[in-house]
């Protein structure tokens, strides 16, 4: 209960600095620079991302208005590099309101001046997952497939055996349908529909 | 960069919304105060020190920048990129209207954009617009009197269960909560309706809480109904108190479907089958 202090009650204990000194009518002029502040804590100052908590799954880049996060993708390393540049942050908060794992955090820095841009980068670099069968990187990385597995009720991996399947690619998950498919009597569809195209000669009344 | 004195600036406007021209104004205003710091704004480049630049950099503003840091005498002629816009583009980096020559178009890591394109810059002041204090402390870094701050960060997420070995390597860790994973990410989307970002997380992790509490006894509805209602009384703010009713009546709802869902996919699927 001590966390959940609301919105006007923190604006409350927050003051500015002066108003411990001289009264809050006091016409002065900050020191600012000479001395240390802060700001009040709902001030949009840069966000931050946890490294801990992230997992990667670009929820923030498809959010972001003005590309401040950008999603590198490296797939014969095997590695994706979400970037954040502070430089073209507009700090509209909307990653922090989409991040499913609360990686991305609100912060009040607002001391963000540079001669250098590289000094607003922030890089995480993640893992991508490994597909054994085919030899192949997977579009996802290994602790957004470990974060599915927390999600999911463990009804839901057992009716679709998802187990055996989550750590292939697409196109693995593919051919291995077609074989199930091909191995099932009764089948509706013929076995080339699912192989791939006909031969021409054929064509569409060939065989049924 | 040079340690200045007293710096006199010219400042020029190269296609901004006017938000960053209107900070600017409040910097020179009673309490900000730059020009005890003997920052003075000149209308003429010539009798400039510094040029402060805000905006994307318009086509159509492109010489005029040129010339005006032309004009400028060759010693020190310092620029300074207010704002988001002035120091990458901004939000508008990709427009057609903008004068941008980077090779990636503003997508690189650097996320190339806006006036450096003709002029070099000696000092960028993000921010959408930047606070005066976030100018004031741009100018103090050029006086030297603040130090800087920032530092560019790499970090390496491992995958689970991988312990780390270097400074930058980072363990991947699922806080604990008193209720299932599922529960809270839904939760926490819903409340995105009642609650905006900033009371979301505090609200929610008061309110699994309570359920954490509720769990214990025999009869978590009503010992939940009990506690929220304590809180509810405690609580002043009452689009806190809505936001903890809500997340009530939705938690009960989620609880019903997720325990319904598995007992009919139970019935769907009596058999384990996969591919």
């Amino acid at each position: 209960m001590a966390e959940a202090i609301s919105y006007t009650e923190k604006l409350k204990k927050w003051n500015r600095f002066e108003a411990e000194k001289f009264s809050k009518k006091a016409p002065v002029t900050t020191p600012y620079p000479f001395i240390e502040v802060e700001k009040p804590p709902e001030y949009r100052g840069i966000p931050h991302i946890n490294p801990e908590k992230c997992i990667g799954c670009g929820a923030c880049v498809n959010a972001c208005p003005p590309d401040a996060l950008i999603m590198e993708w490296d797939k014969e390393h095997g590695v994706k590099r979400l970037t954040y540049n502070a430089a073209r942050c507009i700090r509209c908060a909307r990653c922090i309101e989409v991040c499913p794992t609360g990686a991305m955090e609100p912060t009040t820095r607002f001391e963000v001046a540079t001669d250098n841009k590289e000094d607003l980068v922030e890089v995480v670099e993640h893992r991508l997952a490994y597909c054994e069968e085919c030899g192949e990187y997977l579009d996802f990385t290994e602790r957004q497939i470990e974060y599915v597995r927390n999600i999911l009720p463990k009804e839901i991996f057992d009716a679709y055996a998802l187990e055996d399947r989550i750590k292939l690619t697409q196109e693995e998950k593919m051919r291995r349908t077609v074989a199930k498919l091909r191995e099932t009597e009764g089948n509706v569809y013929p076995a080339f529909v699912l192989a791939g195209k006909p031969e021409k000669a054929s064509g569409k009344g060939g065989e049924k | 960069m040079p340690r200045l004195k007293s710096v006199w600036v010219y400042h020029v406007d190269a296609g901004s919304c006017n938000g960053c021209d209107i900070e600017v104004l409040d910097v020179l205003s009673p309490y900000y105060d730059i020009e005890r710091l003997g920052v003075k704004v000149v209308p003429n480049p010539r009798h400039a020190d510094a040029l402060f630049i805000t905006g994307p950099l318009t086509r159509q503003t492109r010489i005029m920048i040129r010339k005006a840091y032309e004009a400028m005498p060759p010693k020190p002629r310092i620029v300074v990129a207010i704002g988001t816009c002035a120091s990458s583009g901004g939000i508008f980096y990709n427009s057609y209207a903008l004068y941008n020559t980077s090779p990636q178009r503003g997508r690189d890591r650097l996320r190339s954009g806006g006036p450096e394109m003709v002029v070099p810059i000696d000092l960028y002041i993000p921010g959408c617009p930047p606070s005066p204090e976030e100018i004031l402390y741009g100018v103090a870094q050029l006086l030297g009197i603040k130090e800087k701050k920032m530092k560019g960060e790499y970090w390496v997420a491992l995958p689970p269960e991988e312990k780390p070995s270097k400074e930058n390597e980072v363990e991947f860790k699922i806080p604990d909560r008193p209720i299932p994973l599922r529960y809270w990410l839904t939760l926490r989307e819903e409340l995105r309706r009642v609650v905006g970002y900033y009371d979301r997380d505090a609200v929610l992790n008061d309110f699994i809480e309570l359920v954490g509490k509720a769990f214990e006894s025999e009869n978590p509805r009503e010992n939940l109904r009990d506690l929220v209602t304590g809180y509810f009384l405690r609580e002043k703010d009452s689009r806190i108190k809505v936001a903890m009713r809500f997340l009530e009546n939705e938690f009960w709802r989620l609880y019903e479907e997720y325990n319904t869902l598995s007992r009919s996919l139970r019935e769907k699927y009596p058999l384990t089958a996969g591919v």
